[in-house]
């Protein structure tokens, strides 16, 4: 083991820094505020630095090492483009309070990737400010929040989510102070019209739902849902997380919805780095953007001395919205994602619809696959779909209840087993509508190939006796890791006390 | 495009094993009326390199700070990133990876998480922390509602918090978006002449749930005064600190006087300013608040074989467990950001950061000596400040930076746009990149701008 606190190091300095400016008086902090207790890390000289780190990274699985499933994560794979883009002079060194002259092509791709965001969704106004799909919710919801108020609609205090929705969702609006009304899904994991129906009313404030949702497959009543929640004068919103199945082919605009958060680093592929950062967008219909956080990209048609320094015909301003919310981060959100996805976008332009369609093909032929391979080794009986349906769209659900029934394996069992085969898992456990779930998301940068020989090892896995799969993974790092005891033996940092 | 999808010219193919014929065969179940009839109205693909040239001419535009004397921050700071977090940053493994949801094969961030938490937990001088929030104003906002959380059973001035009246307003606008959810009340505490926290009107803030002060404070402001507020606060009131982790190499940690909370924005530790995203939110606390916080946090645990192991733990807290009952909605994070800090941190160790921190304090007090021997600028507060400072101008401050910049010089932040009434006044920002010739450059020009203002020689 590696242990970044093992390590000795040079103990008196840190890497070779120029010196200071030297000053007529020298530079103090007040002495009541002069740090008594040094801090107690190790000082890494650059060779130890890079292995410890580079031995880290070998113990951690992502998109470049192998196949990554996960479901409703989207773990496609990042072009090295984006990476090389973010390097370049004019992006790091950017401070966000410098003047609109001195940022006209960060404007320039603001406005553009708003621009492109609003027609994929279907949307009239986009903003870039939330830094995440979670905060991406909590801003729209706030958006309508502020929107009903100002009609003298205090009294839409509930959001409606259907059981089977992200976890964010309840918690976003939560956050905004709303009560959450839950309604359950139908046995084959769709929307109840009717249960939606029974609960809409002059107390809703919005409903919140995915589509395709988490079952993934097409909500085909969307238009009659948001029919539903209209009529009772209520706002749709829709969560992003599974755009990459429908771009180019519909639109939440389309679909009815009022407002749209887009996960940047999942449909955009955003590197996810190991749990951030990301970047959530949300696009709105015209009777919500006034209440957006400001500021947005806008442009006019520049003045003559404008016209000079000019990235292209127009000129690049920031815009305050009318009614905004404010702000849900102190900048302009996350730039540096922004810029990344804008590389992605260009790679594709019109032709993102081609991209959506590989994703929904993939996702289909693995669900075939996985089927045929299990037919063929006779142990088809051992899972069911988690939804019944001709089609899914970019993911599916397996649930593995018969096996747990007929042989003590988990979904979780099958998971772990996975990874002895050099595979991250699939999502477990999610949607809870689909009991021992497995949630498979193959995206569309994954080969035929790959996915032919992750369902053949995904059969020998089910091929496996109980005992060896409760033990899985062997092959991994370390093997199954003790949760409770990390819960109930709560050790959140090097205890420096013991050592010394 | 086709360089991104395999599957390209297989289609048919895969289809076929299928039973279907056409592409379209996939999306029968979305009905008609909602589909697109047309193709989407977007400029065509491009290639690798046509994006780059694009990239290259559109962010080249952009001005950087580096390319000419530059003095503003305001909560960003220019920094200098050691090329190894650069290098090691951008692998595979650690870039590609999402939230480490198997453990089994996801040890090497979560150890380096891990590591994080310990190193801020040194840093601020908390026993908690967490693996980032999303910047430093979301980790306040987060910490105003923690706070509550905690105190507001036993408060005798319930849903109350108390701010400094210093905030800035696009921070103090992100605390209110979080917090009228909970129907929080925000008040705020007043400041003396000299910019330190007026520390007789802070005793009505005790009984509420918590406080929230920054060290330094906006105005660059080491506010010694902050030794003293937990006393007067007390027990039963969250002592919230927003602090410059730079400035931590050498100002005392605020959890060696009295902080419950510490939170900041990272960035000066490790990341580049990047038009202000992504960051990382700092968030560390004391035990008693360790059950009710927001964000993601590692545990060291074992495996089955006993083998020491890593793993996220108090998850009951989280969206996907507690869902609308919990603490927060975060999910994605900073991570990757969280390791740059993390990783520049190694490097330097305690000493290394103390020299950074020294260099910081220098540039800004060796700025302040020239500036204010400067015609017609005048130094607003005697103090000791860290990273920056305010500056009285003749005229106003607006007309001033944009002479300025007309003069190739990026000369700091018009303060008039967080306090209106300091129409005059700019806050001028000092680095450890900042150098003498930046310095000697600023105030030449700030001279002649002073002369045209007719202030006599």
């Amino acid at each position: 083991m590696s242990h970044l606190f093992n390590h000795n190091g040079a103990n008196d300095t840190g890497y070779s820094q120029p010196p200071g400016l030297t000053c007529v008086n020298e530079a103090t902090v007040p002495s009541g505020l002069v740090r008594q207790h040094s801090a107690r890390w190790p000082r890494l000289s650059e060779p130890e630095m890079v292995r410890h780190y580079t031995w880290l990274s070998k113990r951690n699985f992502g998109i470049d090492t192998g196949f990554y499933p996960l479901g409703s994560c989207t773990m496609k794979h990042n072009p090295r483009v984006n990476e090389v883009i973010a390097q370049l002079p004019g992006i790091a060194d950017i401070h966000p309070h410098q003047p609109e002259h001195h940022l006209q092509g960060l404007l320039s791709i603001f406005y553009e990737m708003q621009h492109m965001l609003e027609i994929c969704a279907g949307m009239d106004q986009v903003t870039l400010q939330p830094v995440a799909g979670a905060q991406g919710e909590f801003t729209a919801i706030r958006c309508i929040q502020e929107y009903f108020r100002q009609r003298g609609e205090d009294q839409r205090t509930k959001v409606i989510v259907p059981d089977s929705a992200h976890g964010t969702n309840p918690a976003s609006a939560a956050m905004c102070g709303f009560e959450i009304v839950e309604i359950p899904s139908l046995a084959d994991g769709r929307m109840d019209l009717a249960a939606l129906a029974a609960v809409a009313d002059e107390t809703t404030a919005a409903m919140m739902i995915t589509n395709p949702n988490t079952l993934g497959l097409f909500e085909a009543d969307i238009k009659e849902a948001s029919q539903i929640v209209h009529d009772a004068g209520g706002q749709m919103y829709y969560d992003g997380a599974n755009f990459n199945a429908i771009l180019g082919i519909t639109s939440p605009g389309l679909m009815g919805f009022d407002a749209v958060h887009f996960n940047l680093h999942k449909t955009f592929s955003q590197p996810h780095g190991g749990g951030g950062p990301g970047s959530g967008p949300i696009g709105v219909k015209a009777q919500l953007a006034p209440f957006l956080p400001g500021p947005l990209a806008a442009r006019r048609s520049p003045t003559a001395q404008e016209s000079v320094t000019a990235v292209d015909d127009y000129w690049y301003h920031w815009h305050q919205p009318e009614h905004s919310i404010g702000k849900v981060q102190q900048w302009h959100g996350n730039a540096g994602a922004v810029i990344r996805c804008w590389a992605y976008y260009r790679r594709y332009g019109s032709g993102l619809k081609t991209m959506s369609e590989h994703a929904v093909l993939n996702a289909n032929y693995l669900r075939h696959a996985i089927h045929r391979e299990a037919k063929k080794e006779g142990v088809s009986h051992l899972f069911v779909d988690g939804a019944e349906t001709d089609v899914a769209k970019h993911e599916f659900t397996l649930s593995m209840q018969p096996a747990k029934d007929a042989l003590g394996i988990s979904a979780m069992d099958v998971a772990k087993g996975l990874l002895d085969k050099g595979y991250m898992a699939p999502t477990v456990y999610f949607p809870l509508v689909v009991p021992e779930c497995m949630m498979i998301e193959p995206t569309e940068t994954e080969s035929k190939d790959t996915l032919d020989t992750f369902a053949e090892q995904f059969v020998e896995v089910l091929q496996t006796d109980a005992e060896t799969l409760h033990a899985a993974p062997v092959t991994t790092p370390v093997r199954r890791v003790d949760e409770v005891y990390a819960a109930r033996n709560l050790c959140l940092r090097h205890p420096f006390e013991d050592s010394e | 495009m086709v360089d991104q999808l395999p599957n390209r010219g297989r289609e048919a193919e895969m289809l076929q094993s299928m039973g279907l014929q056409t592409m379209e065969d996939l999306f029968i179940d979305i009905p008609a009326d909602v589909r697109f009839k047309e193709e989407l109205p977007l400029r065509g693909p491009q290639s690798e390199e046509e994006i780059i040239a694009d990239a290259r001419r559109l962010l080249g535009s952009n001005v950087d700070m580096g390319a000419r004397p530059s003095f503003i921050g305001a909560g960003l700071y220019r920094n200098y990133v050691p090329a190894a977090v650069f290098q090691l940053v951008t692998r595979g493994e650690f870039l590609t990876a999402y939230t480490p949801y198997q453990p089994e094969v996801s040890q090497g961030m979560l150890q380096a998480m891990w590591e994080f938490q310990t190193l801020i937990s040194e840093l601020v001088g908390l026993p908690v922390a967490n693996l980032s929030l999303y910047d430093g104003s979301t980790a306040a906002a987060e910490a105003l509602t923690c706070a509550v959380r905690v105190h507001n059973r036993k408060a005798s001035q319930s849903n109350t918090v108390y701010v400094s009246e210093l905030i800035p307003p696009d921070k103090m606008s992100v605390m209110e978006n979080y917090c009228q959810g909970a129907e929080i009340i925000i008040k705020t505490l007043k400041h003396n002449a000299d910019g330190t926290l007026d520390l007789g009107g802070l005793k009505e803030a005790a009984g509420s749930c918590g406080v929230y002060l920054e060290q330094p404070n906006p105005l660059g402001i080491l506010d010694e005064g902050l030794i003293t507020v937990k006393d007067i606060i007390g027990a039963n009131t969250a002592l919230i600190v927003g602090v410059q982790p730079v400035s931590l190499g050498i100002v005392e940690a605020p959890g060696h006087y009295g902080a419950d909370i510490v939170v900041g924005e990272g960035q000066p530790l490790g990341s580049p300013v990047t038009g202000g995203g992504p960051l990382y939110g700092i968030f560390a606390c004391t035990k008693p608040y360790l059950r009710l916080m927001p964000g993601r946090i590692v545990g060291r645990s074992i495996d089955v074989d006993g083998k020491e192991a890593y793993c996220l733990t108090l998850s009951t807290r989280e969206q996907h467990i507690r869902r609308h009952r919990a603490t927060s909605n975060i999910c994605t994070n900073e991570t990757l950001i969280a390791l740059m800090g993390a990783m520049h941190m190694a490097l330097l160790g305690p000493d290394g950061l103390r020299d950074l921190a020294q260099r910081n304090l220098a540039a800004c007090q060796r700025t302040k000596e020239i500036l204010s021997t400067t015609k017609g600028i005048e130094i607003v507060h005697t103090a000791h400040h860290f990273n920056e400072f305010a500056i009285r101008v003749p005229g106003s401050a607006k007309d001033c930076l944009n002479y300025l910049d007309d003069n190739g010089i990026i000369g700091g932040f018009d303060l008039s746009t967080w306090y209106p009434e300091s129409k005059d006044q700019i806050l001028v920002t000092a680095t450890d990149q900042t150098t003498l010739r930046d310095i000697e450059v600023l105030s030449a020009q700030l001279a002649m701008w002073s002369m045209h203002q007719g202030v006599s020689a």
